[in-house]
């Protein structure tokens, strides 16, 4: 016969950490109970109300089949082995021993401390569904199942990190999900071997083909309800437990000029916003280094009065036009990275410092030109048009900048044509980063940078080769 | 080799004919026809239309390849040999086009004339995009459809209003040198070695062959459209203006105020060039390939663009040289391999013995 304090020192041994309890009661016969549960993550009030109450009546000659029926918890699984009991106990469930039996209960108690769903800030909609995904794997997955009732829906759990075993959530729907790619995902990540996963941006390096290129594989959104649409078109949906990011594959670049709202409003606003966008990471992009090369180059390019106005700006300038608009460029990112990472209340005073004093000085010390603060600023907003193409825009930015003030806008017009070249043959898992536009695929390409309405859009989109392709008929 | 899709053989056939004539062509042909330029090319043109034409159909006879029609019909050798000598053209014509490039970028992009250095860059870019497959030739052509035909839109629009139709009044002076001037450019036309090349690459269907050649005449109307207002616009002098393409919407009124707008276009255009540049060698490539039956494209590429490099670093002012090289012997070349082999294609072994 096994006793409780076998069971208890077995997990105990391995548990060692002063944040595991084990809480023995009996009941009213005799018969003795221990549960174990790590302090914190598990529901301390529920165990008492689900666990302990129910078995104050238990016999003491019960069996575990008539112990199991008096828990009042809906989620009880049976356990045999100490380290399964290790590893829920680990994952913030609670372990039920019996006295006298080897076999014990899972209960499921988990609930780590965490925020409550609120509205994502990268993703902000005016109209629209305001929740957001949270950093707890449970409540995220209640988010789509919320949204996404069908019985096709399925979830696949897997676990990544060996230290952190962090749950991942494969999301899909049956008969529209291709075959296969579901599988395909789940190898990818089963495959890397790593220490822990704090965040779901790890998971996008495992499931991506080029983790180091410049330019993302794998979507990523914050809000349930993009997620679920972008599962219903055919794509596999993964949360990550910890990260309240989700990741969608496949992916198209195009994805990042879609936000939430063109879905909520009149198409032609949205077709209006999504070439605004474009317009806006072009000239975020390439505005700095074409007013430097336009300066060192071709000045032809900047029209006769503006011309007049910058000579006037720039005449007596110690730098160059290429460094001047480099300590520019720095200056903003410093300024960006600093208030990202400072204190709030000190944010306000970095302003002055860095706008006011910094920036105005800068122009008066005959250090950096009036025009091209106004260039740097201009292009810096323009970026965060397409916010989840920031880290990429950013940093071709400072390429086209230095290839721009050392060839000349011909360097440009080459660099393009390059990145051109190298988008084309990207895929994400076998869908071209480029599509709808190369390789062409005419009935997506009503909803690229044209956002026709919605009964336009009755196919899911071709580029994913959705099983069920219809996606509004008629009844 | 990957297959392409019809539309994008299309859209190559639309703008990689087009932007290959933009440069030097409208220049040449106005200093040796004057006021007929417009006729040369159309008779340069209507041949070729008629050989791509006549090429696109016949991949609707069979779903071979070139050099698998070759080989059925002259054995294995010879179809290599034979692609050996294709490489050996292809090579040939991407001379040419690379050197008006350099004096091209030279006029647009700097405000001085640069050194060679500057130039010499792009063989970055044409090491990359030539390594590439082949599957990239038709996607890098969908992307170029609507930047080509943006730029256009523009370029045009800020030149056609300083056409003036009197300028190519009375024609034909000299029919003779319609004749002549149409021979002598035959080197810049061999779109219909393309399509052999492209042959059993992509799957035809029913009314592809039209489409094909409705393309091409779309290409050939930018061309002529461009011919027609470089020489409206400057008539007896546009002899003396190179790179007509950058010169036609120079008079725009609204030009002082809002700067070269034209140059924006001129420059997503140039990207086009590009491309256009890159698929000479990538056929190159493919055809060293067949021939030798090396598959590694990176080392062909990286050969490839060293021959370029070396000769456009020891041939960098001899433009001139070049460019009548080609006008008044290699004419004969071109015809044979962009004109006389497409047409002959017909004539070898389309079906296999079971069939």
């Amino acid at each position: 016969m096994v006793t409780l304090d076998k069971n208890i020192k077995g997990v105990k041994s391995v548990l060692t950490s002063e944040d595991i309890i084990v809480f023995e009661f009996a009941s009213l016969s005799g018969k003795k109970f221990a549960s174990i549960y790590a302090d914190g993550v598990a529901d301390k009030q529920l165990l008492g109300e689900l666990v302990a109450k129910p078995l104050k009546d238990v016999k003491e000659d019960d069996t575990l089949e008539e112990i199991k029926k008096r828990l009042a918890s809906p989620e009880v699984k049976d356990g045999d082995k100490i380290a399964d009991a290790i590893k829920e106990i680990s994952d913030g469930n609670a372990v039920l021993f019996v006295d006298g039996e080897k076999d014990f209960f899972i209960i499921g108690l988990k609930k780590p401390p965490g925020r409550t769903v609120a509205e994502p800030p990268t993703q902000v909609a005016v109209k629209g569904p305001r929740e957001g995904f949270t950093e707890d794997i449970k409540t995220n997955l209640g988010l789509v199942r919320k949204r996404l009732k069908s019985d096709k829906l399925q979830i696949k759990t897997l676990r990544a990190g060996k230290q952190s075993d962090t749950a991942v959530a494969l999301i899909f729907i049956d008969g529209i999900c291709p075959d296969g790619l579901a599988e395909r995902v789940q190898k990818e990540i089963e495959q890397k071997s790593v220490d822990i996963v704090p965040d779901s941006s790890y998971i996008s390096q495992f499931i991506s083909k080029k983790p180091k290129s410049l330019f993302r594989h794998n979507g990523s959104c914050e809000k349930p309800d993009i997620f679920c649409a972008k599962i219903s078109e055919g794509r596999v949906g993964i949360l990550v437990d910890g990260s309240p990011i989700a990741l969608t594959v496949p992916y198209m670049l195009i994805e990042d000029f879609q936000a939430v709202e063109d879905y909520y409003q009149v198409s032609y606003r949205s077709t209006i916003l999504r070439i605004l966008r474009l317009v806006s990471l072009m000239v975020g992009i390439f505005l700095p280094a074409f007013y430097v090369s336009a300066q060192l180059f071709k000045i032809q390019l900047i029209p006769y009065r503006l011309l007049l106005k910058i000579s006037s700006s720039v005449s007596g300038l110690a730098l160059s036009p290429s460094v001047e608009m480099f300590l520019t460029l720095f200056l903003l990112e410093v300024l960006i990275e600093a208030s990202i990472r400072m204190p709030k209340y000190v944010g306000l005073a970095m302003s002055v410092v860095g706008a006011l004093v910094l920036g105005d000085t800068a122009v008066q010390a005959g250090i950096i030109s009036t025009p091209a603060i106004i260039i740097i600023a201009f292009s810096a907003i323009s970026l965060f048009t397409t916010p989840d193409l920031v880290e990429t825009s950013t940093t071709l930015r400072w390429l086209f900048l230095i290839i721009g003030g050392s060839l000349g806008t011909f360097g440009i017009v080459m660099f393009t044509a390059f990145l051109i070249c190298y988008l084309v043959s990207e895929q994400s898992y076998g869908v071209p980063l480029l599509a709808p536009f190369a390789p062409i695929i005419k009935g997506d390409l009503y909803d690229s940078i044209v956002k026709s309405n919605m009964y336009a859009l009755n196919k899911r989109p071709e580029a994913f080769k959705a099983k069920n392709k219809v996606r509004i008929k008629e009844r | 080799m990957t297959k392409i899709s019809c539309r994008q053989i299309c859209f190559i056939m639309l703008i990689y004919t087009a932007v290959s004539k933009f440069i030097i062509y409208p220049t040449y042909l106005s200093y040796y026809t004057g006021r007929d330029l417009l006729f040369s090319a159309l008779i340069n043109f209507a041949v070729q239309g008629v050989i791509v034409w006549s090429v696109s159909y016949l991949c609707s006879r069979t779903d071979k390849t070139f050099f698998g029609l070759l080989k059925d019909t002259f054995g294995n050798i010879f179809a290599r040999i034979i692609f050996g000598l294709f490489a050996l053209f292809f090579l040939l014509a991407t001379i040419n086009p690379l050197f008006e490039q350099k004096l091209y970028v030279h006029d647009i992009f700097y405000d001085t004339v640069p050194s060679l250095m500057i130039f010499l860059p792009v063989f970055f870019f044409l090491v990359y995009a030539s390594a590439k497959p082949f599957l990239n030739i038709g996607r890098c052509a969908d992307i170029c459809l609507p930047l080509f035909l943006l730029s256009m839109l523009l370029i045009l629009v800020m030149s056609l209003h300083e056409v003036k139709f009197d300028n190519f009044l009375p024609v034909f002076t000299q029919p003779k040198k319609i004749f002549s001037s149409s021979l002598a450019s035959v080197f810049r036309f061999i779109e219909p070695a393309y399509l052999l090349m492209f042959m059993g690459r992509f799957r035809y269907k029913k009314g592809d062959a039209a489409k094909i050649t409705i393309s091409y005449i779309g290409g050939a109307v930018f061309v002529l459209v461009v011919l027609a207002a470089f020489y409206g616009i400057y008539g007896d002098v546009a002899p003396t203006r190179h790179f007509a393409i950058s010169k036609i919407s120079l008079f725009f009124p609204a030009i002082d105020l809002v700067g070269r707008i034209d140059l924006l276009a001129l420059y997503v255009l140039e990207i086009t060039m590009l491309f256009a540049l890159v698929l000479n060698i990538q056929l190159a490539i493919e055809c060293i390939a067949q021939c030798t039956g090396y598959e590694n494209r990176a080392v062909l590429s990286v050969a490839v663009n060293a021959v370029f490099f070396l000769i456009l670093i020891f041939c960098d002012n001899k433009y001139n040289a070049i460019s009548t090289l080609f006008s008044k012997w290699m004419w004969i070349v071109f015809l044979i391999f962009a004109n006389l082999i497409p047409l002959a294609s017909w004539f070898l072994r389309k079906k296999n013995e079971e069939d």
